[in-house]
């Protein structure tokens, strides 16, 4: 068995075994579908001809990304730097770059898995979300996105000693983003200068991402822009988060 | 292959400072192939920190390590195969079973099932196999802890408080794992607050106290360098402290928790004075053990 393979088996176990995790990955998301889905019910936007679903579903499918890939990764790190797991993996002669390969493409499977079941339910007739033809474009947007709450995440997990620490931190990170990036709330239904906050929020543009491929609204611009930023949240956030890394606690 | 000849860990003026604090003063040390070495000392003497450097976990402020004739540091991939660490922290991979845990580790090694299987057998986990790593009993904890240092069949093994807390029976359970390791010819360097199991099981002892070596030889060696002598016991009242401390061959006489205690280094003197003088039948001997070696060098150091 590989590294790569044995992590990525490891991880897979440990995330199945954990309800927990299950439930705050991909039933949690789905909660707030259907709450959203209950509140804006049968409402059209004007002038585009789509429902509300079609925009309150890539937000909430942007959020749940983001907070899957952040907490995955903070608890994960904090857990394993707490238990000497990161001195036990230091200690072989594994490839660290393997190591960190194998991480993300757990990520990715699970923000693959989470997009699958969200949008699958978000189209039945109860919620019913219209998919655009260009679908395909959610794809580096959503792989963009796991990148930057990797980053966020790996950050949180860096500075956080116990898993309170991690939920405090984390959930005051996600929590207030997914407000004011307009992924629970239209932008606009915001004031001007909320709308300019929003722009400062990586959320933001995984939501616009998301819209344009989803949804069909919006310009072929916006989904450029959103890319480029989400690179560059992307890697600042990582960049950061890898001067926080320790190895162990008593370091 | 590597020169036998070679010692398994070599040590020289190694010296680490944390802050004011010099958790490893000028350490020099070199421990032979197939050695057990016992490292002793109060808490916060630097076993630890001495280890984490010799593991490479740690760089040293000044001084060199080799172990096996390679650097520890900078992570070397060469190394780390030949050597094996058991933390004091049980590190268990989150929702696994014993078995499961131990082939992701055998993975990290290049190693398939078979290498985790034979550590688990080696430390007598077989039967706990599919049992989750949060789920099994202290004692077992401790065992697989070491199993997960033994997957890859290191040269050198580090075990740190291995028997921490565990209950006699267990402990010994773990001694007889010790001994079979080192019978495999295996360099085992290993920490402990019981002073009776590193007589019993270390070639070596290194006494540290505020991270100098304050001795370092045999057991057996230690404690009779040492002259910390015999002590005989009987119950008070049956011979005053006085006439005890005049009997031939006493050094000295304590009183404490109902037993007088005579000090000395010529034990039959002794036994043959009190003999004239009392009945023998209450009377025990204690020999000297490690724990009084270290006692003394600790208060001395102090």
């Amino acid at each position: 068995m590989t590294v790569f393979t044995a992590l990525t088996r490891a991880s897979y176990k440990a995330n199945t075994r954990d309800a927990v995790t299950i439930f705050f990955t991909f039933a949690f998301p789905l909660v707030f579908l259907v709450i959203f889905g209950l509140i804006f019910k049968g409402q059209e936007v004007v002038e585009t001809g789509n429902g509300y679903i079609d925009f309150i579903a890539p937000g909430v499918l942007a959020w749940g990304l983001a907070n899957a890939a952040a907490f995955g990764v903070a608890f994960t790190l904090m857990q394993w730097r707490r238990d000497d797991l990161l001195r036990l993996i230091r200690l072989t002669p594994a490839r660290i770059s393997e190591v960190v390969l194998a991480r993300l493409a757990v990520a990715v499977c699970i923000g693959v898995a989470q997009c699958l079941l969200f949008i699958g339910v978000a189209t039945i007739p109860l919620f019913g979300m219209n998919v655009a033809p260009r679908w395909p474009l959610a794809l580096p947007i959503m792989l963009l996105g796991i990148a930057t709450f990797l980053g966020v995440g790996l950050i949180i997990g860096a500075i956080s000693k116990t898993p309170e620490a991690v939920s405090a931190i984390g959930n005051c990170v996600v929590i207030p983003m997914a407000f004011l990036s307009g992924a629970f709330i239209p932008v606009e239904l915001m004031p001007d200068w909320l709308r300019s906050v929003s722009y400062a929020m990586p959320l933001r543009y995984i939501l616009d991402g998301l819209v344009y491929a989803l949804a069909g609204a919006g310009e072929v611009g916006d989904y450029w822009r959103a890319c480029l930023v989400l690179v560059g949240f992307a890697t600042v956030f990582t960049a950061i988060g890898l001067r926080l890394f320790t190895w162990s606690n008593d370091e | 292959m590597q020169d036998n000849a070679e010692p398994a860990i070599e040590v020289d003026r190694l010296s680490k400072s944390y802050g004011a604090v010099r958790a490893v003063d000028g350490v020099t040390l070199t421990v032979p192939r197939g050695e057990f070495i016992g490292l002793l000392g109060p808490n916060g003497a630097g076993k630890t920190t001495l280890i984490e450097i010799i593991e490479g976990l740690r760089t040293p402020d000044t001084g060199t390590v080799t172990v096996l004739g390679h650097h520890p540091h900078p992570r070397n991939r060469a190394l780390l195969p030949l050597i094996g660490v058991q933390t004091q922290k049980s590190a268990f991979f989150p929702h696994l079973t014993a078995s499961e845990h131990l082939e992701t580790v055998a993975a990290f090694y290049g190693l398939d099932r078979q290498a985790a299987h034979r550590a688990l057998a080696q430390v007598g986990l077989t039967d706990s196999a599919d049992a989750r790593v949060t789920k099994v009993s202290g004692g077992q904890r401790q065992r697989l802890a070491i199993a997960t240092a033994l997957v890859h069949q290191p040269e050198v093994i580090f075990l740190d408080e291995p028997t921490g807390a565990l209950d006699p029976q267990a402990r010994r359970d773990l001694w007889a794992v010790l001994r079979q390791l080192k019978g495999a010819g295996k360099t085992i360097v290993y920490t402990t607050h019981h002073l009776e199991e590193a007589e019993a099981l270390c070639d070596r002892v290194a006494i540290l106290h505020r991270g100098r070596v304050v001795a370092l030889d045999t057991p057996r060696e230690l404690i009779s360098r040492a002259a910390v002598g015999t002590q005989v016991l009987l119950p008070v009242g049956q011979i005053a402290p006085e006439q005890a401390s005049s009997l031939d061959g006493v050094d000295s006489v304590t009183v404490d928790n109902g037993t007088l205690t005579l000090h000395t280094q010529h034990l039959t003197r002794v036994l043959a004075a009190l003999g004239a003088s009392t009945d023998l039948d209450g009377v025990q001997t204690r020999a000297a053990t490690l724990e009084d070696v270290y006692l003394e060098l600790i208060g001395a150091q102090s």
